[in-house]
């Protein structure tokens, strides 16, 4: 009983952050295709996750650090590689791509030796509830308290952002300070999110869309509430089905993969509205 | 009002001098039109005055020079070019601009009664109050300018600064622009940029033409149409002197 609560606790929380994330990345890039997965937070965070279990063993502590700081190299060279190519928000994606590619691909290669010293390791490559011990609760609140800090600060900077960085900059919202305050607490949450339960992908691409959908704004002092709730639900019920519907028939397909399953059309669906000149 | 002395702006990127050491004065409650051919300096003349640009020289707004002033200059005075297109990809809906327009001097988290009615009042004018919840996306060229304009209105400045706040809008649209700048300027210090001369000589009084980051004439309109060589040199184009209604405008000539 106490492990159910726990669990439906965890996923609904982690499924709220992420998708706080992908607004506040979305909003501060200024691009409606990237959260902290397409943006590569997730693979760099998780390859740093390995390379600490690897030498350390599974210490929440340690890894958090380590994931919270993967997580950052892992967007700052997403950034830097984008910038390089035009700035844009398709060259984010491609950036993105590359980045992940990358640390996924480090990452396969690590877990072979991490299993060894720590055999869950793979569950984190899908990313699933499946271990929700007590222990990693207060882990889990540091990113909320982020985010719930960064919501009243940025909320209101976000959207004259919207209007571009010169506005921005003559109303009195400084671009670049906004931006980096963004990036750090979508990046460091994320990334302790990744180091608890591991990869979630679209949670935080498909929860503010839905969000701007449903309320017909860009108002980020009303999406990244509605997000939150959004990512909540859409979690939860991920997990939920994993663990009563999938479980009995395949074995426990991890909360991540559903994501993905439902979320990667999504992001396709996306990519061609936004390349046909219909406006997401 | 507005007082700038030996201004000069720098573009780092792509090393230009984009403002050669200007000096002018510009009239208050007045509408100032600041005309010239391409890359003459315009809109770097409007956005080193909003304080949006890193300059030497001094600007002073009520006898203040601008830099130590920033925020205090935000909430008096107006800056509007234009909206990022990436805004409607957000899914922003103009009442969203017009909200966040209003930063400076709204207070709190909420949006309070009076942001609202300002935008409602703003938008009435502009008539785009049928427009506030649509997207920006769905918006017409000539819709979005005026949205330009009721963005920059919305935090009631007493200055306001438009760069080409022309662009897009029909022979009508211009015209309903020019009388009501001129409506606006009872109360309202005004600058205009724009390309359009014939729209300048139609609404403004004051008139300061550059050409490649120099000042060629700053004056009064009547003046500058009596020595019309100053716009003919800046545009290297021949003007002629036409008679409308009683006043005298210049137009320039497209036959050689």
């Amino acid at each position: 009983m106490e492990y159910r609560l726990l669990r439906a606790v965890y996923s609904s929380v982690a499924g709220a952050v992420l998708a706080v994330t992908g607004c506040f990345l979305q909003s501060s890039f200024r691009n409606p295709l990237v959260d902290h997965y397409i943006l590569g937070i997730g693979s760099g965070a998780l390859f740093f996750t390995y390379t600490t279990v690897f030498f350390y063993g599974y210490n929440p502590f340690t890894v958090a650090l380590a994931a919270a700081m993967g997580g950052l190299i892992s967007l700052l060279l997403t950034v830097l590689i984008a910038e390089k190519i035009s700035g844009s928000d398709v060259a984010y994606v491609l950036a993105g791509i590359s980045v992940t590619t990358l640390f996924s691909g480090l990452s396969t290669f690590m877990l072979y030796y991490v299993q060894v010293k720590y055999p869950y390791a793979s569950v984190l490559m899908a990313g699933s509830f499946i271990l929700s011990r007590p222990q990693i609760l207060p882990y889990l609140l540091v990113p909320v308290v982020f985010v719930s800090l960064g919501y009243p600060l940025l909320a209101k900077r976000l959207n004259v952002l919207l209007l571009g960085d010169e506005n921005a900059q003559q109303l009195g919202v400084d671009p670049r300070l906004t931006r980096l305050a963004s990036a750090l607490i979508a990046g460091l949450s994320s990334s302790i999110i990744v180091c608890l339960f591991g990869l979630i992908g679209f949670i935080g691409l498909i929860a503010p869309h839905i969000a701007r959908f449903l309320i017909k704004t860009s108002d980020n002092r009303l999406i990244i509430p509605l997000s939150a709730s959004l990512g909540m639900i859409l979690l939860y019920s991920a997990d939920l089905f994993s663990r009563t519907v999938m479980a009995p028939i395949w074995g426990e397909i991890p909360a991540g993969s559903i994501v993905s399953l439902f979320g990667a059309p999504f992001f396709i669906i996306l990519l061609i509205t936004r390349f046909t000149g219909r406006k997401t | 009002m507005i007082s700038i002395k030996s201004l000069r702006v720098f573009y780092k990127q792509p090393g230009i001098e984009a403002l050669q050491g200007i000096s002018l004065e510009l009239p208050a409650n007045n509408v100032t039109c600041v005309v010239g051919p391409n890359a003459s300096g315009k809109t770097t003349l409007l956005k080193a005055i909003a304080g949006m640009l890193n300059y030497e020289g001094s600007i002073y707004i009520d006898g203040k020079e601008i830099r130590n002033y920033m925020n205090y200059l935000r909430k008096i005075l107006s800056y509007a070019g234009n909206i990022e297109p990436s805004a409607d990809y957000l899914g922003a809906r103009v009442i969203d601009v017009l909200l966040a327009s209003r930063y400076p001097v709204a207070r709190g988290f909420s949006d309070t009664r009076e942001d609202l009615e300002e935008i409602h009042r703003v938008s009435r004018i502009l008539n785009i109050e049928h427009l506030l919840h649509r997207k920006l996306s769905e918006l017409s060229s000539g819709e979005l300018q005026r949205v330009v304009i009721a963005s920059a209105l919305v935090k009631n400045p007493r200055i306001l600064l438009l760069d080409e706040p022309d662009n897009h809008l029909d022979v009508a649209g211009k015209l309903w622009l020019s009388k009501y700048l001129n409506k606006l300027s009872e109360t309202l210090t005004i600058v205009v940029s724009t390309h359009d001369v014939v729209f300048a000589f139609h609404t403004c009084d004051y008139f300061v033409v550059l050409s490649s980051g120099k000042i060629l004439y700053h004056g009064w309109r009547d003046d500058l149409i009596q020595s019309k060589d100053y716009i003919e040199q800046a545009y290297k184009t021949p003007f002629i002197k036409v008679e409308a209604n009683g006043k005298f405008i210049l137009i320039p000539l497209y036959e050689t």
